[in-house]
């Protein structure tokens, strides 16, 4: 059996095909074609299978990341969409949670206000109103005023419907009334409910996920259409699955249904390909650190587990969403960003980035800001000749110009200015990385950092030393792990139901009728989806809090009959949670269950293990000797630096830095001290033993 | 506050700095991360009401956490530099494993309710340093319920418990008596008492970085790395005051007070602002400020809120981080600013005159400020706001205070080049609301409606921000008060724009008769199903309405802020069903000139 992953980044468009049997894989990149990106892929998916001589008919699976329904939010490319809400209510969305994005501002604009997904004249009201705690009827649904109201949108040429009404989280019976009847009326709408997006509380963040679901729909829908039909053109019989921001993947269906399953999309996919390359190195406990032009993203994975977000935590151009997603952090750090001196005089590097284009000085496309990049090549890590593989040749002289340049204007020699470009860039990653793991009482020495990304591996062993983490992972495809992180999904479904119960007062019959209730609806899901019943398994989980606080921790639940055992294990399990996260435990306190979530998981045929290419000695490997600058006890030195070709290094034969490693997408630095191994499964691990 | 100039030279290497304040930063987040998601009440952890910094042995600030709320972290170095003089007087030592509470607003805090916990950090047996955590605490044991809306206190006494640099644990050891008095002074203390000691728990967090940071870089480093970053603030502010031209400015700004009261000393209080720029420093004279009233709790102390109010909106104008982004907040900021404020004003009261609501007269102190200084920079300011007000809910049920904290919203003026921003807190405040999902599941409370307002936009070439409506209706016996201003006194246009509108509140019962109240409004009973109707301010105009573009009048029709009616008289925009009559506006438009 075959299958591909497809996964569409800002530039490019990275391809692999496996042979599931033989673990046999082949990649391929194209530019990304930003006006359709399915042109893109379907040309990609075309030479993919040329070049690997796989005839379409082979192909069972095609798993793809995408970035379509990011795309439209960012660059607010959305359907007109109305909002049918409660009287009174018209405009929680607009005036959000009363608070400025920005404390020392007056010129400041506020995403929400200035480009709101549902604009004031489609958000109509109707009367009707749930109360807690039940979601009791207060008032009856105005279904004639619904009807007229859906009658309004269409004439006004709305595309998509959102249905939100206050406490639909406890009693969806509102909403799902309304949406029948603007069905009748606009059989052509999306229409969506915020019970059926995140049947969560806190009705701005609900409300604003939920349109942004519909605001998407229409758009990923026809995406996902088009790309079923082209790839049956193409004589692939094999199923389509996109990737879900949630760590898993979905079918075509499931996302039609649900657009906003795919919002963070792409950033998932490497999560778990680093996830996959650090199990197969043998390692559970790991960062996953991938660096681009422009960005740096990083994840946490623990006990081979991806950590997710809370549901206060992410966001999107600046609007709140309510869902399930792998906890990935991104700053702006990259290969293109600008080192500057800003007005007050003080010394920056980004969050501006040159991007590719006119990107770095030595990328010679007219950039002359001093880079990332350009300090890279001045202290000799990038090598000019050999950057992506030799496909791209790189302007030495540009970089030590614009680095010479910044030299005289922070009064520094040339090797300082650059070595301190990359010192302040990487304290801003290792900074980030501390928050996402010492800041929540997580270790980061007891973890391998998997460096990925075009640039991930030029600064991995830089970074992973600011954190004391002993160990970096350097993958055999460094610059298409997200692609290879397709190919190691299952589906994955989530539901999640609110409690509002305490540690108290715990009704356990409901708890436990309500996650099987949850499970019965998973299951049957993922039957219609044609999941065999023995792939099927279940996670459980809630999200507690002590009785007061606004913030939720989630704590796993044991699976089976909710017994009082069980539940005293799961208070014990929070308590203990509190206090690694937060440095404090209230053991006296009451705990509230205020949601309970399930995750139906359906098993997908995984990548098999790999094999690193045979190569030969380092000698043979060794392409030339460079000169290379680190800074050893406090002083910049010059270091002759052997420069290995990836492909050719010995398996299991540890060699000593310093030494650069090049390969097709990625440049690996090996710094004085540490050492370097070849790794059975093609990963190279550098070990920072005496420079810790 | 010195006029030293910055000597331009750096102490240590520019790299080095950058990876300092990197670290300095992330501990202040940190700090305020773990505060807001351990705390109990909403005031702070749905409000933001709260502040986290680190400071020197001396209370200069380092760093302070950008998730809280500006009049929180604002003060902090005050509540340092004032505990160490009360301690020095007293001979009390300070000693590692100690954790001093200070809330003593003439003594540095903004007022009592906002509770400082300062935990001393110590390297080498020295004291190198504070962490230290502010928040708005739901009671303090005042006359009424609530720390909001205590308005008719009549000195510092009467607004609860005063604790000037009292330590509630002594060398690691909890103070167990001080605890006690607590729990037996505040309603609700099984929600304060929480809040207080996550408060601790944060304060102790940051203090461990801090000693990280000491390990990694050493003290003489760190040391010139604060002395450059506040030399790198001060630099841009002085630049900054550099290009504005020399004179003075002067603006009059008027609070509400206590419409209600017979004693006309006691409503319509003026606040006088006169900047006097010269060269790259500048004075802020409050001179002409209205008299304190030493009986009621509208005065601001000079310390804690004056200055924050003053430095806040300076730097939001001339250094606005849309265009500058994050500049480290700390002393090197204010040294070029002197704020002057004649003992006994509004502005600088004495003691023992209550404070407790000082909140509203500051932030209109604020916007007198930036009405000073749209005279000098017309461009980077906002036309006036629209104020806060804080409604205070309370109620005793099995057994148990509850208190609920309602921070109503204002709105922004229009900006050169932008509309004013819709129903969002102003100035020196940035908290955020409650969600109504959040508020009626967990109280006996009900919420009506939470909407813009309909016919109420400041007309301006950029039109005012549209304040909010929200009522409330109780579902048991309970009371309210109310802590607010800007029920008289409208927000002021700028250069053509129409003034904005004023904030109501009406009470209406559950018999349904209807009362207006006042802008403060001391504890009331109220009964089941009685209701407030709150409407929000709408902040001032910007700019001749005549000269707003047809196009985004016709938007504000069409989205339902004003009907054809409106954008006739108040734009001379003609819209009919299918647009703008572009010949009947211009017609319109001409004759108006």
């Amino acid at each position: 059996m075959k299958t591909i992953g497809v996964d569409v980044g800002g530039t490019f468009t990275d391809l692999v095909c496996c042979d599931m049997t033989s673990g046999q894989v082949v990649i391929h990149k194209v530019s990304t074609t930003p006006h359709d990106p399915s042109v893109g892929v379907m040309q990609g998916v075309k030479e993919l299978c040329e070049s690997a001589g796989v005839k379409p008919s082979e192909i069972a699976y095609v798993f793809h990341g995408t970035t379509t329904a990011t795309n439209a939010v960012l660059e607010n490319k959305i359907a007109r969409t109305g909002m049918i809400t409660n009287e009174g209510f018209r405009d929680i969305m607009h005036i959000g949670r009363h608070q400025r994005v920005e404390h020392y501002s007056i010129m400041q604009e506020l995403p929400w206000q200035n480009r709101p997904p549902v604009a004031r004249r489609y958000r109509k009201t109707v009367a009707g109103r749930l109360a807690p705690p039940d979601g009791r009827e207060l008032v009856p649904l105005d279904e004639a005023s619904v009807r007229r109201v859906a009658e309004e949108l269409k004439a006004e040429g709305v595309e998509a419907v959102v249905i939100c009404f206050l406490f639909s989280f406890l009693n969806p019976a509102h909403e799902l009334r309304a949406r029948a009847i603007v069905q009748e009326v606009m059989p052509d709408a999306f229409v969506t409910t915020s019970s059926f997006i995140s049947p969560q509380f806190r009705e701005f963040e609900r409300f604003t996920t939920a349109a942004l679901a519909a605001s998407i729909g229409p758009k990923v829908e026809r995406y996902i259409a088009n790309l079923e039909a082209a790839l049956a053109n193409l004589g692939i019989a094999g199923e389509l699955r996109i990737m879900a921001s949630n760590g898993g993947a979905a079918t075509a269906r499931m996302v039609t249904e649900k657009p906003a399953l795919t919002l963070l999309s792409g950033l998932a996919a490497g999560v778990l390909g680093g996830a996959w390359v650090g199990e197969l190195a043998g390692r559970n406990d790991l960062i996953t650190f991938d660096i681009g032009g422009t960005s740096a993203d990083i994840g946490i994975i623990r006990n081979g587990r991806f950590a997710e977000t809370d549901a206060r935590s992410t966001s999107l151009a600046g609007f709140p969403l309510l869902m399930p997603m792998i906890d990935v952090h991104t700053i702006g750090a990259g290969g293109g960003s600008i080192a500057h001196i800003d007005r007050g005089g003080a010394f920056r590097v980004g969050p501006q980035s040159a991007g590719a284009v006119p990107g770095p000085a030595a990328y010679g496309r007219g950039g002359n800001e001093p880079t990332v990049t350009d300090a890279n090549i001045v202290l000799g890590r990038l090598d000019p000749d050999n950057f992506l593989g030799g496909g791209m040749k790189l302007d030495a002289e540009a970089a030590h110009r614009v680095i010479a340049e910044l030299a005289e204007r922070l009064g520094l020699p040339i090797d300082e200015a650059a070595e301190g470009v990359l010192t302040v860039v990487n304290a801003n990653m290792a900074n980030a990385i501390r928050s996402r793991t010492v800041q929540k009482g997580i270790d980061p020495r007891r973890f391998a950092l998997i460096a990925m990304g075009g640039a991930g591996p030029l600064h991995g062993a830089d970074v992973a030393a600011m954190l004391s983490i002993p160990e970096i992972i350097v993958p055999p495809y460094p610059g298409i792990t997200s692609a290879i992180g397709l190919l190691t999904t299952d589906l994955k479904y989530d539901e999640v139901r609110t409690q509002f119960q305490t540690s108290q007062a715990l009704d356990i019959d409901r708890l436990s009728r309500n996650f099987a209730e949850m499970e019965a609806s998973l299951a049957a899901r993922l039957r219609a989806d044609r999941v065999p019943d023995d792939a099927v398994s279940f996670l459980r989980s809630g999200d507690l809090r002590y009785v007061g606080q606004g913030y939720e921790l989630k704590i796993d639940f044991p699976a089976g009959p909710t017994t009082p055992d069980a539940m005293a294990k799961v208070w014990r399990e929070f308590h203990d949670r509190h206090a690694e996260e937060y440095g404090h435990a209230f053991t006296a306190s009451v705990i509230e269950i205020v949601n309970i979530r399930v995750t139906g998981i359906g098993a997908l045929p995984k990548l098999p293990p790999q094999v690193a290419p045979k190569g030969g000695s380092l000698a043979q490997a060794e392409l030339r000797k460079g000169r290379c600058t680190f800074r050893i006890a406090g002083t910049l030195k010059l270091f002759d630096t052997p420069v290995y070709r990836r492909t050719a290094l010995p398996v299991e034969v540890p060699f000593a830095g310093p030494a650069i490693i090049v390969q097709q997408d990625s440049t690996t630095v090996v710094p004085p001290g540490a050492e370097a191994c070849v790794h059975p499964s093609g990963s190279i691990i550098i070990t920072l033993g005496g420079r810790v | 506050m010195t006029a030293d100039q910055p000597n331009g030279e750096s102490r240590i290497d520019p790299i080095t700095a950058a990876v300092i304040q990197g670290a300095l930063d992330n501990i202040a987040i940190e700090m305020g991360h773990k505060l807001m998601r351990m705390s109990y009440s909403s005031i702070i952890r749905e409000s933001e009401d709260f502040g986290t910094a680190l400071t020197d042995a001396q209370g200069s600030q380092l760093c302070e956490c950008r998730m809280s709320t500006p009049l929180q972290s604002g003060p902090i170095p005050g509540y340092i530099r004032h505990l160490l003089k009360t301690m020095k007087e007293r001979g009390e030592v300070i000693r590692p494993g100690d954790v001093i509470m200070h809330n003593d607003p003439y003594g540095g805090a903004s007022h009592g309710p906002d509770v400082a916990f300062c935990v001393p950090v110590f390297h080498n047996d020295e004291l190198v340093g504070f962490s230290a955590t502010t928040a708005h605490h739901l009671d303090i044991g005042a006359l009424s319920p609530g720390s909001c809306g205590i308005v008719d206190a009549v000195d510092t006494y009467a607004e609860g418990l005063q604790f000037k640099a009292i330590k509630v644990y002594d060398q690691g050891r909890r103070v167990d008596p001080v605890w006690h008095i607590l729990q037996a002074n505040l309603r609700a203390p099984h929600l304060v008492v929480g809040d207080m000691e996550a408060q601790i728990k944060a304060a102790r967090i940051g203090a461990d970085r801090y000693l990280e940071l000491i390990g990694t870089w050493g003290l003489d480093k760190l040391r010139a790395a604060h002395a450059d970053l506040m030399d790198y603030s001060e630099r841009l502010m002085r630049n900054a005051i550099r290009a504005l031209p020399d004179g003075d400015y002067g603006a009059l700004g008027h609070i509400d007070g206590y419409l209600d009261d017979p004693d006309p000393a006691r409503k319509d209080l003026q606040l006088a602002v006169t900047l006097r720029i010269r060269g790259d420093s500048m004075i802020v004279d409050l001179t002409g400020t209205a008299p304190q009233i030493p009986d009621k709790p509208v005065n601001m102390p000079f310390e804690g809120t004056v200055d924050c109010a003053v430095w806040l909106t300076l730097r939001s104008i001339l250094l606005d981080s849309v265009i500058y982004g994050n500049i480290p907040q700390n002393e090197g900021l204010t040294r070029p600013i002197t704020i002057v404020a004649p003992k006994g004003c509004l502005a600088n009261p004495e003691f023992p005159a209550p404070v407790i609501a000082r909140f509203c007269p500051g932030n209109q102190l604020a916007d007198t400020l930036m009405k000073a200084l749209a005279q000098v920079v017309p461009t980077k300011v906002s036309a006036g706001i629209g104020n806060l007000r804080i409604a205070s809910f309370s109620g005793f049920k099995d057994g148990r205070h509850w208190v609920h904290m309602e921070i109503l919203e204002g709105s922004y003026g229009g900006r050169a080049g932008l509309d004013g921003m819709d129903a969002v807190d102003t100035l020196y405040a940035n908290t955020r609301n409650n969600p109504i999902e959040d508020i009626e599941m967990h109280l006996p409370l009900r919420v009506n409606r939470y909407e813009l307002r309909e016919e109420a936009v400041p007309a301006g070439r950029w039109r005012g921000g549209i304040g909010s409506v929200r009522e409330f209706a109780f579902l048991d016996d309970g009371g309210f008060s109310i802590e607010g201003d800007g029920h008289k006194y409208q927000p002021w246009g700028y250069d053509g724009g129409h003034d904005g509108r004023t904030a109501s509140i009406t009470l209406v019962s559950n018999d349904q008769v209807a009362k207006d109240l006042v802008s403060k409004v001391s504890y009331v009973k109220a009964r089941p199903g009685d209701r407030l109707i709150c409407l929000g301010p709408c902040g001032g105009g910007y700019g001749n309405p005549l000269e707003r573009d047809p196009e985004a009048v016709l938007h504000d029709v069409r989205e339902g802020y004003f009907g054809p009616d409106t954008a006739l008289e108040d734009y001379g925009v003609v819209v009919s069903e299918t647009g703008i009559d572009l010949a009947a506006t211009r017609a319109e438009r001409l004759s108006r000139q």
